[in-house]
């Protein structure tokens, strides 16, 4: 647990602007591409795997928090705790070792995915009455038809997107590190994880 | 230069400390949470923003950035909340659907606190400097790292913004498919990806040797240049607006 | 002011030293040049003047360096802050993105060595009129030019006040205009003498004129050390990866055509080839 400390190097600091920059921008280039995922977390996710559990959980608390100050996305800002545990979860399963193999690089995103729409659900459901706001709530709609709860539903709504986001969001972190020139991502505090 | 929704004003709200405004903001986004009724949420808008709003001078503003982002959950909301409402009251058909009662009253309720949640937060954003906002923070002794964070963050949206407009541009002269069927515009995301992520990490190393030189990781006390003007009367009202805040969650939770 | 004994450093994962048995001593005061051909170390000398090296990049460093009293292996970037200046080649990396002017960027710096708020405006006030950017004060730093944003970089850094100045290249990125503008104030510095500096550059001919001491480094190694009258018109320069500047290449050439008597001394500054060839 002492370690945590140390992994908030000015590195990492300079890191989480940059990060977040591109968890909003490439979030951004997704949806003017009208590709139907979300793919807003690869900054997040990317600080989580060089730099530790702690400094990737910041990383996703900042992210959503700034994303509203911006102006760019108010109703980003309620979902800050669980920004902050996808970063949480990527530096842990970075510390296990999983961004190493592609297929536990996938693995860790889908239950990375399950873990965010678990608890997305609940502010979902108390803060925008279970409802995105966009067509994924066609979901929404089909499971209330068949009777469920509104939290329910909007747990359902999650688990039919969030799993498959988050995989292929810990996917496209594994392939940039990969391409980074290694001396760079030696300077790192969890360079490790991805050797 | 910075990206931000902040619009300067001369008096007014403008002129509350940042803190002062952060607490406002909070009370009314518990406000808009615990208050009782399908119509509370609207009265502490009325009551409370409106009024807010008129003395920052950004009613207009507040009310066309709400409006844009309450309206996709309000209609969204009508209709998956109104007519599919489970064992619901049926109130008038539309095709072979019917909007229920209780959806609609839930509809009604839902987007009140969406609004409120969303006004609270744009109320705060319109009337503060971020960098206040980071100077505020740092004064009350969180780490002067986070306050960088924030500041550097607003600052460097734009410049990506653009880089990745750059890119694009640099990326369809060289003929690069960006509209057509879903698997042609998946395969312009790497493209597009990849020189904007590697191009902005290669400077990380610099600034960051940079930033240290400035003391950056230095331990000891820091000042500060600039001085944010506070009154009596404001840390008061921050107080009374901690217990207002206390008050209607434990009247919310008491009353069920 | 510096002192280097032996001084051997290996970044991590290469085999060949950066910097290989460099020993130098440099008083306080004195206006100090490196030219060499690139990675000849002259960027890791920099680095280890101000600490990074070893701190920052890791690796293997044996030999001892001592900076205005601090011995570098036990000393980090942090606690050098105030005693060593740095500025490097790109301009844009140097601005912090924390601050939202010019005046709160050379602010900076002296916010996190807590110098109280009424010596900061005085110093902040220097540095701008000594970079000459008292106009742009309220500017947004990205709103600046290279070369405004390299003097701003050189205020932010004069500001601190250091007793050694490191410069690595500092006009390298920079057009005509700017690099005009930045060596004009590292020329008033030199005149001034109580900053040490230690310049990194290409530019031979500026540092033939205002430099006190040139040091040729190639390969990691200290190959030549002298004013820059007696380094710069040495015959081995080209195959060290240097130039010569147009002063000695016109006079070297005269003198093998005969044009002019043998033992004459070289010019490496106008002045000096105004006398030369009259």
């Amino acid at each position: 647990m002492q370690r945590w400390k140390q992994d908030f190097t000015t590195l990492s600091i300079v890191m989480i602007p940059v990060a977040i920059a591109i968890n909003i921008v490439v979030g951004q280039i997704i949806y003017a591409l009208k590709i139907p995922l979300y793919l807003d977390s690869i900054g997040t996710v990317l600080v989580g795997v060089l730099a530790g559990p702690w400094v990737g959980a910041l990383t996703g608390l900042l992210a959503n928090l700034i994303w509203g100050l911006s102006g760019l996305n108010v109703t980003y800002a309620p979902f800050a705790a669980v920004a902050a545990v996808i970063g949480l979860l990527a530096g842990l399963f970075g510390e296990g070792g999983w961004f190493r193999v592609w297929w536990k690089v996938i693995v860790g995103g889908l239950i990375t995915g399950l873990v965010a729409a678990t608890i997305s659900a609940p502010i979902s459901a108390y803060v925008f009455g279970g409802v995105t706001g966009s067509g994924m709530d066609a979901v929404v709609a089909i499971f209330r038809g068949m009777g469920l709860g509104i939290l329910p539903s909007s747990f359902a709504q999650g688990v039919s997107s969030d799993p498959l986001d988050k995989a292929i969001t810990f996917l496209v972190v594994w392939l940039i590190v990969k391409a980074l020139p290694r001396r760079f991502v030696a300077r790192f505090p969890r360079a490790e994880n991805v050797r | 230069m910075a990206l931000s929704l902040y619009l300067p004003r001369a008096r007014g709200l403008h002129r509350l400390h940042p803190l002062t405004k952060l607490w406002l903001a909070l009370f009314l986004f518990i406000c808009g949470l615990a208050l009782p009724g399908v119509l509370g949420a609207y009265a502490a808008f009325v009551a409370l923003v409106v009024p807010l709003a008129l003395w920052g001078a950004v009613l207009r503003p507040l009310l066309v950035a709400a409006g844009r982002v309450v309206l996709p959950f309000a209609v969204s909301l009508v209709l998956v909340q109104g007519l599919f409402w489970p064992r619901g009251t049926p109130l008038f058909g539309w095709g072979p659907l019917s909007f229920k009662l209780e959806g609609l009253l839930f509809a009604v309720r839902s987007t009140g606190r969406i609004l409120m949640v969303v006004s609270s937060f744009l109320l705060f954003a319109l009337t503060t400097r971020p960098d206040a906002l980071a100077l505020t923070l740092a004064q009350r002794g969180v780490p002067k790292s986070l306050t960088y964070i924030l500041v550097a963050t607003l600052q460097i949206i734009p410049r990506f913004q653009a880089r990745a407009a750059t890119i694009l541009a640099a990326q369809q002269s060289r003929g690069l498919e960006i509209h057509g069927n879903l698997r042609r515009r998946v395969r312009a995301l790497l493209p597009l990806i990849a020189p904007l992520v590697l191009g902005s990490l290669v400077d990380i190393e610099e600034r960051a040797i940079a930033l240290e030189s400035r003391g950056f990781s230095r331990q000891g006390p820091k000042t500060s240049l600039l001085v944010l003007p506070d009154t009596r009367g404001q840390a008061l009202a921050r107080r009374l607006l901690a217990v207002a805040s206390l008050a209607v969650v434990v009247m919310r939770l008491w009353v069920g | 002011m510096i002192t280097i004994e032996h001084l051997t450093y290996t970044y991590p994962a290469t085999s060949r030293p950066a910097l290989q048995d460099l020993s130098l001593h440099i008083p306080a005061g004195q206006f100090c040049a490196i030219v060499g051909a690139n990675g000849a170390g002259k960027s890791t000398l920099c680095y280890a003047l101000t600490g990074f090296v070893p701190h920052f990049y890791r690796g293997r460093m044996e030999g001892r360096l001592q900076v205005a009293g601090h011995d570098i292996a036990v000393t980090p970037p942090s606690a050098l802050v105030g005693l060593v200046g740095l500025v490097f080649a790109n301009p844009f990396n140097q601005i912090t993105g924390a601050c939202y002017t010019v005046r709160e960027e050379v602010a900076f710096g002296l916010e996190n060595l807590g110098v109280p708020p009424a010596a900061m405006e005085q110093r902040i006030a220097q540095a701008l009129a000594l970079t000459g950017l008292t106009d742009l004060a309220d500017r947004s730093p990205f709103a600046l030019s290279g070369g405004q944003q390299q003097r701003l970089a050189l205020a932010a850094v004069l500001a601190m006040q250091p007793r050694v100045l490191v410069l690595d290249e500092p006009t390298s990125q920079l057009d005509p205009v700017g690099t005009r503008e930045v060596f004009a104030i590292l020329a008033a510095l030199a005149a001034q003498q109580d900053t040490t500096v230690v310049l990194v550059s290409h530019a031979l001919e500026w540092v033939a004129t205002h430099a006190d001491r040139v040091i040729v480094l190639m390969a990691g190694r200290l190959v030549a050390d002298g004013p820059p009258t007696e380094v710069l018109t040495r015959p081995e320069l080209e195959s060290w990866g240097v130039g010569t500047t147009r002063y000695t290449q016109a006079a070297r050439r005269a003198q093998a055509q005969g044009l002019v008597p043998p033992g004459r001394p070289l010019p490496v500054t106008l002045s000096q080839a105004v006398a030369f060839w009259s």
